[in-house]
């Protein structure tokens, strides 16, 4: 096989050396984002949505009250394994429907979630307080 | 070696993918610049 | 082979047998931190610990491509791994959306990432009676997809890294298969924009800065159809 003298790798010849060479910068970056990706995504989602003030199954019940506009719901944690869809049969979903669905829920900023879960406690001790003096 | 035919198939083949890669990418960018549209017009 | 021209060809072999030795010693050696490495980045969870073993792999395949041993072409590496990676984190997402949509982990960071990124992932999370997402068109996505072209591109890739011939054939096809379901998914998004986009925490650029880096197929197609093949063996 002629191979020319500068060190090409095996399996490139000159002729795709400089598309090699960009193909194999092109990969390095993919493959360092998904790695970046793959490690930090969760950590950043739990910390965005308000790990560790909120635990996890506490994340859970929020993010479902969110979804559905429902602040009754919880989240069943462990969820019984062959137990029906836990949103069956919901109803309280806000959405403009139609052939391309809008959803109605509210944007979640930066640890939002936190705030929303102590400001319902507030609400309901408060709540609470009053039924309790009448 | 015969050098001339393994050059006009090399040089069809790097037109081949280059126009690929358009391709595909220009797919791509053409719905990310629909959707960059979509969000400019509604409130998203 | 007369390298070594001093004594017979029986030494010469050795010498070349002693050195293709330590290439596969030194090649097996790097990808028994590369592989645990990129399996456990593909689980997200265990990213962190995945990242610096893969590291090392590569370190040590890199010492013994300097030290003039003959490993794997750096670029057959970093194709092969990501491709593992792009179809095992694939894989790991959909997977975990058709059969283990009611744990707590995909109640809680898969609709949080649905939330931030893909409302397909939190709009009406777990009210199919198949569970998981209910964005128009996704579960089919995930059926068709993920027992078809994500276990074909790992064991392409598998084959791939061992410098296999059906796995260089194989990568070629699935990542032309790879092209078709880039260009589906899209489309669907783009139809369903509304529902995927609306209130999402980033709009539009944090889907395609996310997943953007999907893209090893279209990478993938020129380098497989310009490698000489020569280089893989049956």
């Amino acid at each position: 096989m002629k191979e020319s003298s500068t060190a090409l790798p095996p399996g490139t010849t000159e002729t795709y050396s400089g598309l090699h060479k960009w193909l194999q910068r092109g990969l390095f970056v993919c493959l360092a984002a998904l790695v970046l990706e793959g490690s930090f995504t969760f950590p950043f989602l739990a910390a965005w949505y308000g790990w560790p003030t909120l635990s996890l199954v506490e994340m859970c019940s929020e993010l479902q009250k969110v979804r559905y506009s429902d602040d009754t719901r919880e989240c069943v944690f462990p969820y019984p394994l062959f137990a029906p869809a836990e949103a069956a049969a919901q109803k309280t979903a806000k959405d403009d429907w139609g052939v391309q669905p809008k959803p109605q829920y509210k944007r979640i900023g930066f640890r939002d979630l936190v705030k929303i879960h102590d400001e319902r406690v507030a609400r309901q001790a408060a709540a609470n307080q009053e039924r309790v003096q009448q | 070696m015969n050098k001339k035919p393994i050059v006009d198939q090399d040089r069809r083949r790097k037109r081949a993918l280059a126009a690929f890669q358009l391709l595909i990418y220009g797919y791509l960018f053409t719905m990310f610049l629909i959707q960059l549209y979509m969000y400019s017009v509604r409130d998203w | 082979m007369s390298i070594l021209g001093l004594q017979g060809t029986f030494d010469t072999s050795s010498a070349y047998d002693g050195h293709d030795q330590k290439s596969r010693q030194a090649q097996r050696q790097a990808d028994k931190w590369m592989l645990p490495g990129a399996v456990m980045m593909t689980t997200a969870i265990l990213g962190p610990i995945g990242f610096p073993l893969f590291l090392k792999g590569v370190a040590l395949q890199r010492k013994a491509a300097a030290a003039g041993l003959s490993v794997r072409p750096l670029i057959c590496t970093l194709l092969g791994y990501l491709v593992i990676m792009d179809s095992g984190l694939n894989s790991i997402g959909w997977s975990l959306d058709l059969i283990a949509h009611h744990s707590l982990i995909n109640r809680t960071l898969v609709t949080a990432w649905g939330n931030m990124f893909d409302a397909g992932y939190f709009w009406h999370y777990n009210e199919l009676w198949i569970g998981g997402t209910g964005a128009p068109g996704e579960k089919s996505w995930e059926i068709a997809l993920v027992p078809t072209v994500f276990c074909m591109r790992l064991a392409a890739a598998i084959g791939f890294l061992q410098m296999k011939r059906w796995g260089h054939q194989w990568l070629i096809v699935t990542c032309w298969f790879g092209v078709i379901y880039w260009v589906g998914y899209v489309a669907n998004m783009t139809v369903f924009a509304d529902l995927r986009y609306n209130h999402v925490v980033f709009p539009v650029l944090g889907w395609w800065i996310y997943d953007i880096f999907y893209i090893t197929p279209f990478l993938a197609i020129p380098y497989l159809h310009t490698v000489n093949r020569e280089i893989f063996t049956d």
